[in-house]
C-alpha cells in the first residue's frame, strides 16, 4: 500500500486531489449562490415562480446524480447540432462541473429554505409590527438566525459533494477516482489502491467536518 | 385613533371574524375578552394588518391601511353597473344600495364588469387616503404573548433597531445611533433593567423579556400599543411586574388595546371592554357594566367560567 502511495503520490495528490477539490469547490460555491436564489424563488409569493422553482428542485433531487451526469455529458451535446454547438458542451470537465453545480444548488436551496422557515414566525411579526420593511427584517433578523440552522446542514452537503465527485470518474475527468483507474491499469493490483483512495477521501471529508464543528462552536458563543 | 369598519376575516373556509366595527379613541384603554379561539388575536392583528382582513377597512388617524371596500362607500356603489341596472329596473336609490349590500351583488373579482367609473372611484379613494403600512405600523406598537424579542441581538439592540432603521432620529449615522441608545437606556432605567442592556434575551426571565418588549414598542413613540395576551406565557409570580408597567402606561394616557384573560386587570384599567364571540363583538361597554351586569347569555356563561 505504501508502495502504491510512494509510487503514485504525484498523480494522486497533485492531480487527483486537486481536481476533486476543484470540482467540489466549483459545485459548492456556485451551488450555494444559485441555491440561495432558488430558495427565495421557491418562497416567493408569486406562485408561478415558486411552482416552477419547486418543480426543478424536486426533479433534480428525485433523480440519480449519475443519470444527470449522463444527460449533461452525453445527452445535451447530442441534441445540439454540431454547427451551433459551443466548445464547452464538448468539454467533459465543464459539463460535469455544471451538473454538479445544478445538483448541489437544488440541495442547498432546500437547506436554505428550511433554515429560513425554521426561524420562529414571531421574530418576523415583531419586526414588521415595528414598521421595519420585509427586506430589513430578512437581513437583520431572519437571516442571522437562519445561518445557525443552515451552516451545519451546508457542511454535510459539502461532504456529500466531495464524495459525489467520484461519480465524475465515469467520464475520466481526472479527479481522485479517475486516478484510481489509472493506477490500477498499470499496477494490476487494485486492492491497495482502493484503500489509498479511500483514506484520501476520508482525510478530506473528516477534516472538513472538524472545521465545520469548529465554526459551529464559534457561532454558538454569540 | 384606530377605526375598523365591518371587518371580516376568513382562513380558508373557517370564518373567524364576521363583521366587526369599532373605534379606538385617543387615550382610551380597550380590553378585548372572549373564549379561546373566538378570534380576539385575529381582531387585534387585523388592526396593524399582521392579518389582512378579507373584507372591511382599517383606518388609523384618518388614513386607510387596507384596500378600499366598495360596500362601505355609497358613492362607489352608485357608480357600479349593478346599481345602475337596479335603478333601471325601477328601484329607489336607498333600496338599491341596501339590496346590493345585503346580497353582496358587486362583482369584486372582475371589477371591470362594474365599469370604469366604479374602478375610478375606488382608485380615487385609495389614492387620497391610503398610507404605507410600514409608516402606519411605526405609530402602532405591538406586544406579543411570546415576547418575540430578537434572539440574535442584545437587549439594547432590540430596542434601538427600529428607531435607527426607520430614521426616527435625524442626523448622521453615529448621532442617530447615540440618540437611539440614550433613549433605550432611559427606557431600561425606567423598568429597572439598565444592567441588562448588553445581554442576549435568552438569559432573561419571562417577566423581564415582556417588559423589554414593551419598552421596545415605546422606543418608537407610538400613538397606540396593541397587546396580545401579554401575561399568558408568564409564570404567576411575574405577571404583576408586567401588569404594573401597563398600568403606568395607561395612567400616562397611552392608547392601548389589550387582549387579556386577566379580568381583574381589565376591570381596573380598561375604559371599555369588548366581548368577542362567534366572530362579532357580542357585547361591549364600561367594565362595570360588562362585568357587573352582563346581558348576552354567552357573556354570562363566559364570566361564570373565568371569574
Ligand atoms: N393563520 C391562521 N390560519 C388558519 N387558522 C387560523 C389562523 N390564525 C388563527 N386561526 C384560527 O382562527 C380562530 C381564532 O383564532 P384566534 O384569533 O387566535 O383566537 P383567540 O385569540 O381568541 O384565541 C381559531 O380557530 C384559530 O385556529
Ligand atoms: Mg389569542
Amino acid at each position: 500500500m505504501w508502495k502504491i502511495f510512494s509510487q503514485y503520490w504525484k498523480i494522486l495528490i497533485f492531480e487527483g486531489v486537486k481536481n476533486t477539490i476543484y470540482l467540489s469547490l466549483i459545485a459548492l460555491f456556485f451551488g450555494t449562490i444559485i441555491g440561495a436564489f432558488l430558495a427565495f424563488g421557491r418562497m416567493s409569493k408569486f406562485k408561478p415562480l415558486s411552482w416552477a422553482v419547486g418543480a426543478v428542485v424536486e426533479v433534480v433531487r428525485g433523480t440519480p446524480m449519475l443519470l444527470q451526469l449522463y444527460i449533461g455529458v452525453f445527452g445535451i451535446p447530442m441534441v445540439v447540432p454540431k454547427e451551433v454547438r459551443p466548445d464547452f458542451l464538448n468539454d467533459y470537465f465543464v459539463m460535469v462541473a455544471i451538473v454538479l453545480v445544478i445538483n448541489s444548488a437544488a440541495y442547498v436551496s432546500e437547506i436554505i429554505r428550511s433554515g429560513i422557515q425554521a426561524v420562529d414566525k414571531g421574530q418576523t411579526e415583531a419586526a414588521r409590527s415595528l414598521g421595519l420593511s420585509g427586506f430589513t427584517t430578512m437581513t437583520q433578523i431572519v437571516l442571522p438566525q437562519a445561518v445557525k440552522n443552515i451552516l451545519p446542514a451546508l457542511g454535510n452537503e459539502f461532504i456529500t459533494v466531495i464524495k459525489e465527485t467520484s461519480l465524475a470518474s465515469t467520464f475520466a475527468v481526472g479527479e481522485l477516482m479517475t486516478k484510481y483507474d489509472e493506477i490500477k491499469s498499470v499496477n494490476y493490483n487494485a486492492f491497495p489502491a482502493y484503500i489509498v483512495i479511500g483514506i484520501i477521501y476520508f482525510v478530506l471529508t473528516y477534516s472538513l467536518s472538524k472545521i465545520m464543528a469548529f465554526v459551529e462552536r464559534k457561532m454558538k458563543h454569540d | 385613533m384606530i377605526e375598523i369598519k365591518n371587518i371580516f376575516k376568513n382562513f380558508g373556509k373557517l370564518k373567524v371574524l364576521s363583521g366587526v366595527s369599532t373605534e379606538i379613541k385617543k387615550g382610551e384603554v380597550v380590553a378585548i375578552i372572549g373564549a379561546s379561539g373566538s378570534g380576539k388575536s385575529t381582531l387585534l392583528r387585523c388592526m396593524n394588518l399582521l392579518e389582512a382582513p378579507t373584507f372591511g377597512e382599517v383606518w388609523m388617524e384618518g388614513r386607510l391601511l387596507t384596500p378600499v371596500d366598495p360596500y362601505l362607500h355609497e358613492e362607489v356603489i352608485e357608480a357600479s353597473n349593478t346599481y345602475k341596472k337596479l335603478i333601471g329596473e325601477g328601484l329607489e336609490r336607498d333600496a338599491a344600495i341596501a339590496k346590493i349590500r345585503e346580497e353582496d351583488l358587486l362583482n369584486e373579482k372582475f371589477s371591470i364588469a362594474e365599469g370604469k367609473e366604479y374602478k375610478g372611484k375606488i382608485k380615487k379613494i385609495y389614492k387620497e387616503n391610503s398610507i404605507d403600512i410600514n409608516l402606519a405600523r411605526r405609530k402602532m406598537g405591538m406586544v406579543f404573548q411570546q415576547f418575540n424579542l430578537f434572539n440574535n441581538m442584545t437587549v439594547k439592540d432590540n430596542i434601538t433597531l427600529a428607531p435607527i432603521k426607520t430614521g426616527m432620529y435625524k442626523g448622521m449615522g453615529k448621532e442617530a445611533r447615540a440618540a437611539a441608545e440614550a433613549k433605550a437606556m432611559e427606557l431600561l432605567e425606567r423598568i429597572g433593567l439598565a444592567d441588562k442592556a448588553d445581554v442576549y434575551p435568552s438569559t432573561l426571565s419571562g417577566g423581564q423579556k415582556q417588559r423589554i418588549a414593551i419598552v421596545r414598542a415605546l422606543a418608537m413613540n407610538p400613538d397606540v400599543i396593541l397587546f396580545d395576551e401579554p401575561t399568558s406565557a408568564l409564570d404567576p409570580e411575574m405577571i404583576g411586574e408586567v401588569l404594573d408597567l401597563m398600568k403606568q402606561l395607561a395612567g400616562e394616557g397611552m392608547t392601548m388595546v389589550i387582549v387579556t384573560h386577566e379580568m381583574g386587570f381589565a376591570r381596573e384599567v380598561a375604559d371599555r371592554v369588548l366581548f368577542v364571540d362567534e366572530g362579532i363583538i357580542a357585547e361591549e361597554g364600561a367594565p362595570a357594566e360588562v362585568f357587573g351586569n352582563p346581558k348576552h347569555p354567552r357573556l354570562k356563561e363566559f364570566l361564570s367560567k373565568v371569574l
